[in-house]
């Protein structure tokens, strides 16, 4: 991919600072040498997510390009982009189930906080049921673990008796992020929360998110939900052929752009003629 | 928010992965309707043969070539794909942000797969045993010279290597599980091995015996080299003592260095660490 041809990959220096009342404590840039820089709250606390120089490449297609990126604890992070653009494969990384073959990932201060993560298509051991696939997850954590508690911020208690296979996509996404949120992680790595939920249960999602980064959980997540993502985000990064073409909260990223919204504001941002299939 | 650090109790998450195993196993219909076909057919074979009319030594030499066959079939099915559908589902990935060892993660798939393997192939010998004195004539006829070298615990020690030869065809199949990306690459390694340790190296031994690249004093411990060979010699040479091929230390090694190296392959393979 050439490096900063399209209007697109201009736009990755369109990197705002974080407001002062945001959480915010990094920005994000496609270029080495413009490395995270510290907002106006960093001092107050270190990054619970901090990528640094992530590239990565599956044979000869490059599907990350030396992107850096930090979430600050209690701040909402989305991730947003085409089809096709690195977003699941730059949340692997972050949670650090896969490797990128350059760059690093550090959760939490010394890199030893447990992140929960949902994956973008979550599967689970059939023939279970919802309340005994998080028991089962519960073991894996010190605290005592109240899973008919999880069961009922998710939205599932009327359905902790059903078998996995017998949920609703929209439903297994939820016990997806139930199970992330098992052992109340410091830091949440979302891939596409909302995809195949209906429209209350989207905004009952971001509430959750919301009710989350209130008490101080650091939170990236993918989704195509621009309207949720816009009213509930701290900072939007806008990924586009492996790098970050933008880095703001919301708000200045749709007057950036001359926008009415942020869904107006991604179309100017980004192409969207053709998928990568990352 | 929890502050505790990165847990290391690698017993506690064998365990509760174990206890999913063996609840996984008794769900699946298919595994369970194999180990009803297992069990009948050792029942079937005790009923049928003339050896269980003779003793335990003679039902034991009826039951090698079924339990030969059938084990490793029924290992295979239980354990073939248990790392695979976990990484297919994602599972895999969820779990290591718990952190879960490999050698946790491992180590619970083929305790919880093995419990149950072990459960349906010496419960299965159990019963054939218990037969023995039912079916056997009240006046034995032509074994009363043969009597005293009859016992059940010749049929307790067979029952035993054949647990251990479960284990070993399991731990196989687990490290197939793992090295395999896709359900197809799963089966055809199952196969493969399969018809390897079943004909593959009994015929390798023969083919270099035949074309003199061996000699006559290493069949034996080319034999041993498969899981099939290292139990058919410690039946014969430990079970029974009719007189191995192989001495039982070289054959019991065999087995173990299955097991070990199995479960090496299958901890290696089952996931790359980041960091």
């Amino acid at each position: 991919m050439p490096d900063g041809e399209t209007p697109a990959n201009e736009a990755t220096e369109t990197v705002a600072t974080a407001q002062p009342n945001d959480p915010a404590t990094a920005t994000t840039t496609g270029a080495p040498e413009a490395n995270p820089t510290p907002g106006p709250d960093s001092s107050a606390s270190h990054p619970a997510i901090e990528a640094t120089g992530l590239s990565h490449a599956f044979g000869d297609v490059r599907v990350l390009e030396d992107v850096s990126l930090s979430v600050a604890p209690g701040e909402i992070v989305a991730l947003v982009g085409p089809n096709g653009s690195g977003k699941s494969t730059l949340l692997r990384f972050l949670a650090k189930v896969r490797a990128p073959d350059e760059g690093t990932v550090t959760i939490g201060e010394a890199g030893e906080t447990r992140v929960g993560y949902l994956p973008q298509q979550p599967g689970f051991r059939s023939g279970f049921s919802a309340e005994d696939t998080l028991q089962f997850y519960a073991q894996f954590v010190d605290d005592e673990i109240d899973v008919p508690d999880i069961l009922d911020r998710v939205g599932l208690s009327g359905a902790a008796n059903r078998r996995v296979e017998a949920l609703s996509g929209g439903m297994t996404r939820l016990l997806g992020l139930g199970r992330a949120l098992v052992g109340d992680p410091d830091a949440l790595v979302l891939d596409e929360p909302a995809s195949g939920l209906d429209p209350g249960m989207v905004e009952r999602l971001f509430g959750i998110v919301s009710d989350l980064a209130a008490d101080g959980t650091a939170i990236i997540l993918s989704s195509h939900n621009l309207g949720p993502v816009e009213r509930t985000a701290d900072r939007v990064v806008v990924l586009d052929d492996g790098r970050f073409v933008a880095d703001a909260p919301p708000r200045e990223i749709v007057e950036s752009a001359g926008a009415a919204d942020l869904q107006t504001a991604f179309g100017t941002l980004v192409s969207t003629d053709g998928v990568d299939g990352r | 928010m929890s502050d505790a650090p990165p847990r290391t109790n690698d017993r506690q998450d064998l365990v509760a992965i174990a206890t999913r195993e063996l609840r996984t196993v008794v769900r699946t219909p298919a595994v369970v309707a194999l180990s009803v076909v297992f069990g009948l057919t050792v029942v079937a074979v005790t009923a049928a043969g003339s050896g269980s009319r003779g003793g335990y030594v003679p039902l034991v030499l009826d039951l090698v070539p079924f339990v030969e066959a059938l084990v490793p079939l029924l290992a295979f099915a239980l354990c073939y794909r248990a790392v695979l559908s976990d990484r297919q589902a994602g599972e895999l990935d969820v779990l290591r942000t718990f952190d879960v060892s490999r050698p946790a993660y491992v180590g619970g798939v083929f305790l919880g797969r093995s419990l149950a393997l072990v459960t349906v192939v010496f419960g299965s010998l159990l019963v054939a045993a218990a037969m023995v004195p039912v079916l056997s004539p009240d006046k034995p006829t032509f074994l009363a010279l043969n009597e005293a070298a009859d016992s059940p615990v010749a049929f307790v020690r067979f029952a035993v290597l054949a647990v251990l030869f479960a284990l070993a065809t399991a731990a196989v199949a687990l490290a197939i599980s793992a090295a395999a990306r896709t359900a197809r690459q799963a089966l055809a390694l199952a196969i493969g091995l399969l018809v390897a340790f079943l004909v593959g190296v009994d015929a390798a031994a023969v083919a270099a015996l035949a074309s003199g690249t061996v000699g006559i004093d290493a069949v034996p411990y080319i034999l041993a080299v498969s899981p099939n060979g290292a139990f058919r010699s410690l039946v014969f040479g430990v079970a029974v003592e009719t007189g191995g091929a192989v001495s039982p230390l070289t054959a019991l090694l065999g087995l173990g260095g299955w097991v070990v190296g199995a479960l090496a392959v299958a901890v290696v393979t089952a996931w790359r660490p980041v960091e």
